[in-house]
């Protein structure tokens, strides 16, 4: 054992809720003792839920372990912690990489750059990328089949892992699913689609930006004095949005061109939200 | 009167409008208002200043661009914003039985001419 | 988060969770640290808390010279994070509270529940005779002791 990683066990043991087991943990994941670095973030993790860096030390200790999907949510819950922490974006850049995501690489990276200019790392990953996405065809490759399970072609399941089944919360709707998202509060997608002619799918992408989202509505309208909030349209010159909020733990996002009246928009979404109400009570 | 003053009146004699601000979209911070008695000035600049914020980011992913004219429909009214140039939203605080048809053509009227 | 004293830590706990805030310290206005959330190293946070308290003295000075009151917040804009510094009285004192927030919040939010926050502790603070003052002797070892409970040195 060397002489840090001696020091910083010491002062963790004498002082369990120090931020000594960030720099303790690193260091052991560094040594390839990743079991011992898992349980030194993993009890630090526990008594600063709020702390991005921690969160950003499991997804590397896991995506060292081969826990891809692990590493993914750890590097997730980072960056909705500290939307601009640019290991994290780099992170998640290298597992949709690993997944042929491409698209969805290049658009962490470019993220990452933004939000930190001087790291040199990130414009020779960006050009290589690029490089790889003009060679091949277009839209994401199909995972390496020799490679582990590749959840960030996925990140949100089609069929999420908690528990619910397999049939869309849209299905019995006469519009399908498309132009609908059913989002929880964490940003994760439940179910529904929005692709574009240019972009593709990017339901993920979306409903990432909708976490949390229910909880400043309300909270604005709260302390506005205005009550509870029940939806929110938001006219753009390429379309109209609908959001509101199912149940208190999701939010269902509509979206139509604008040859639909806002008003229709805001009635399909209220049929889509009594689907997908009747849906979640289902696979709860 | 000033642009932002004649915007301001304009908005605040539609019926069941409140009250009206006009803030900096970075800073949430207010630039101009007109409100009636109790409603917070600075708290409807910051909380609608960053709701409007996260709404242009999730417009942006959807491919759609940024949001023209907003309403977050509550039990108690409604909260409009309608952004403009040069970093400013027009914000109103509308009751249950505003129009807000007229408001939305008032304030996409008057955000058009911050530009 | 970490706080000397208990009943600062709810209401500094809501005002971290409406603001998004990065960094937070509340100190008196000669810089002692009460609480701070965010800092991952005890010199950080003795330095922040002696420049921010040093900052606060020389606006005052300002305001005085410009025979103007108190400035109620300073806020430095930075381009990927910015810092707001603002002074208040409580019962224990005039405190100051730094904040670090980056983009994903505003000012105007940081400046609503910092307000808010201290409506707080002003109601809440514990009507105590003021502390006497410390000896520079006892300076040192106050500060240490301040560090450790910061940190979780008990």
């Amino acid at each position: 054992m060397t002489d840090n990683i001696r020091s910083l066990t010491s002062r963790l043991a004498e002082e369990p809720s120090s931020l000594a087991f960030l720099e303790l943990g690193e260091a052991l994941r560094q040594r390839g003792q990743l079991e011992a670095a898992y349980k030194v973030a993993r009890g630090g993790q526990n008594r600063y839920p709020g702390l991005a860096d921690a969160h950003d030390l499991i997804a590397r200790i896991l995506s060292d372990q081969g826990d891809l999907a692990g590493a993914f949510d750890a590097w997730s819950d980072a960056l909705r912690l500290d939307p601009l922490r640019t290991s994290a974006l780099k992170g998640i850049a290298f597992l949709y990489y690993r997944a042929g995501d491409l698209l969805a690489a290049v658009e962490h990276l470019e993220r990452a750059a933004e939000s930190d200019p001087d790291d040199e790392s990130i414009p020779r990953a960006l050009a290589r990328i690029r490089s790889e996405a003009r060679r091949s065809a277009p839209g994401p490759r199909p995972p390496d089949a020799s490679e582990p399970a590749p959840p960030p072609s996925e990140p949100v399941p089609e069929e999420p892992t908690n528990g619910a089944g397999s049939e869309s919360p849209f299905g019995a709707l006469e519009e399908g699913e498309h132009g609908l998202l059913l989002v929880d509060s964490n940003g994760l997608r439940l179910g529904g689609t929005l692709t574009t002619s240019a972009e593709g799918e990017m339901g993920d992408r979306v409903a990432a930006q909708l976490a949390g989202l229910s909880r400043e509505a309300a909270r604005a309208t709260r302390l506005l004095g205005l009550g509870a909030w029940h939806s929110i349209s938001v006219e753009t010159p390429e379309g109209q949005l609908v959001l509101s909020a199912p149940t208190a733990e999701t939010v269902l996002l509509a979206v139509r061109d604008r040859s639909l009246p806002m008003a229709r928009v805001g009635l399909l979404a209220e049929r889509a939200a009594r689907a997908a109400r009747t849906w979640l009570e289902r696979e709860a | 009167m000033s642009a932002a003053q004649t915007a301001l009146d304009r908005v605040t004699r539609v019926p069941g409008v409140r009250g009206a601000i006009i803030l900096s979209a970075s800073d949430g911070l207010v630039v101009a208002e007109q409100l009636m008695d109790g409603i917070d000035g600075r708290a409807a600049a910051a909380l609608a200043g960053s709701l409007v914020g996260r709404l242009t980011r999730a417009a942006r992913s959807a491919g759609l661009g940024e949001p023209a004219f907003v309403q977050l429909r509550s039990e108690g009214g409604s909260i409009l914003a309608a952004p403009g140039g040069q970093d400013v939203v027009l914000v109103a605080v509308a009751g249950p039985e505003a129009n807000v048809g007229l408001a939305r053509l008032e304030m996409l009227d008057a955000a058009g001419r911050f530009v | 988060m970490r706080a000397l004293e208990p009943w600062v830590i709810d209401p500094l706990q809501t005002f971290l969770d409406e603001s998004s805030a990065r960094l937070t310290l509340l100190m008196t206005s000669s810089g002692q640290v009460v609480a701070q959330h965010g800092f991952s190293r005890s010199l950080d946070v003795m330095t922040a808390a002696a420049l921010g308290a040093g900052i606060v003295a020389s606006t005052d000075e300002l305001a005085r010279l410009m025979g103007a009151t108190r400035f109620g917040a300073l806020v430095h804009h930075g381009v990927r994070q910015s810092c707001m510094l603002s002074a208040f009285g409580t019962p224990r004192g005039r405190w100051i509270g730094l904040v670090v927030f980056g983009p994903e919040t505003s000012v105007g939010i940081v400046q609503l529940f910092f307000d808010q926050m201290v409506e707080q502790l002003v109601t809440i603070a514990p009507r105590e005779q003021a502390p006497a003052p410390v000896l520079a002797e006892n300076f040192e070892g106050e500060l240490n002791a301040s560090l450790k409970a910061l940190f979780g040195r008990q």
